[in-house]
């Protein structure tokens, strides 16, 4: 999209139009192909059985956050990016293997580390942040991730 | 209401009662408070879940919208993707209102002062801080440009990367892609927004800590 009829108006009506196109755009350019691959990709794991077995291999880990094991294929695919993350996770709940719960506990990791790959050229690389520190960010931000899946766990109990 | 409809092209230093206003009612939209409250339904028309509305249901109504049921693969995911699209479309609608009457600018203005304190930033990197909120793109070329010009030394540049990586883009990507969501979180919209935004700030005092610890060398000719 250009810039070029970026905000000719103060009529909030139209206002709304710009954003909801931009919304629209963003739902079939990002997130439409993203929850097709996702369900693509997961069905070939279920066929595979290979979404069973992450499921138990992880399963223990995932308890810390009372979560079930497949959840980890939420957050591996985040990592890479946070809409194919996003797409897993409605791929998961339509398949009743993730509840509302866990998506909600899930939601803000999904962005605390997510996309990571991608913005290591996007956003550190074009900061020029020196790639000696590129670890110390990446596990600070899977920290923050695991930090953000337990305080969700907490405020759910309440 | 303005009437010049130039001055959305520069970027606007005074920050007036509208901003505040404008954010204020950002948050009260998207913080649930408005959802379902007994006996005052008509609330529910300055609530974002409530506008975003439902789908009819087909066979079964206890659980068939038109997504249908037992779908699998593409043509099931293509179906359910389709159907996250008003959600995403009212979201940024609502998002670029509340942008436009200076809900962003009134953010900035109010996380200025904790920058030094928090991050041991100077203030005038919040503009890189609060633009990466919106595009990651944008907050990373500004802040390159702040090292550039010797604004900032190394290790501000690399607690700036910290505060950006974790979350970069949180406002957009959180509306834009994690509105599919929505419809299923069990705590109002805005509070995995704010816990995010915390979350920013907790990695980037790690990242500030360590570097003044672990990595501490690195910057004693500075």
């Amino acid at each position: 999209m250009s810039n070029t009829h970026k905000r000719e108006t103060n009529n909030p009506f139209d206002i709304f139009i710009i954003g909801a196109r931009k919304g629209f755009n963003i739902a079939i350019n990002n997130l439409m192909p993203n929850v097709v691959m996702a369900y693509v990709i997961a069905q070939i794991l279920n066929l595979l059985g290979l979404m069973d077995f992450l499921g138990i291999v992880f399963s223990p880990a995932m308890t810390i956050f009372s979560l079930p094991g497949v959840a980890i294929t939420v957050l591996l695919t985040a990592w890479l990016s946070a809409s194919a993350g996003t797409g897993v996770a409605v791929s998961l709940f339509a398949h009743q293997q993730l509840g509302i719960t866990d998506i909600t506990i899930l939601a803000p990791a999904i962005f605390l580390m997510g996309s990571q790959l991608q913005y290591m050229g996007r956003l550190l690389g074009v900061a020029d942040v020196p790639k000696r520190y590129w670890p110390l960010l990446m596990v600070t931000s899977i920290l923050n991730a695991i930090i953000a899946m337990l305080v969700m766990r907490v405020i759910i109990a309440l | 209401m303005p009437s010049n409809s130039d001055e959305s092209n520069k970027v606007p230093i005074k920050i007036g009662m509208k901003a505040y206003l404008s954010l204020i009612i950002a948050i009260l939209f998207f913080s649930g408070l408005f959802l379902n409250v007994d006996g005052m339904k008509w609330l529910g028309a300055f609530d974002f879940t409530t506008l975003g509305g439902s789908f009819g249901t087909m066979q079964n109504p206890a659980k068939n919208t038109f997504v249908g049921e037992a779908g699998i693969s593409a043509k099931a995911g293509f179906l359910f993707a389709l159907s996250l699209v008003p959600t995403v479309m009212l979201a940024l609608g609502v998002l670029e209102i509340f942008t436009h009457y200076g809900a962003i600018r009134a953010a900035h203005k109010l996380l200025t002062p904790l920058l030094k304190p928090i991050l041991g930033l100077p203030g005038l990197t919040g503009l890189a801080l609060i633009t990466d909120l919106q595009s990651t793109d944008a907050g990373a070329a500004l802040t390159k440009e702040l090292y550039d010009e010797k604004v900032i030394a190394k290790k501000e540049l690399i607690i700036m990367g910290a505060w950006q990586y974790s979350g970069a883009g949180l406002i957009n990507n959180y509306f834009a892609i994690g509105s599919a969501l929505f419809a299923w979180l069990t705590v109002p919209v805005v509070i995995p927004l704010i816990l995010m935004f915390i979350m920013k700030f907790v990695g980037a005092i790690f990242v500030r800590i360590a570097l003044t610890t672990f990595y501490k060398r690195d910057f004693t000719n500075e």
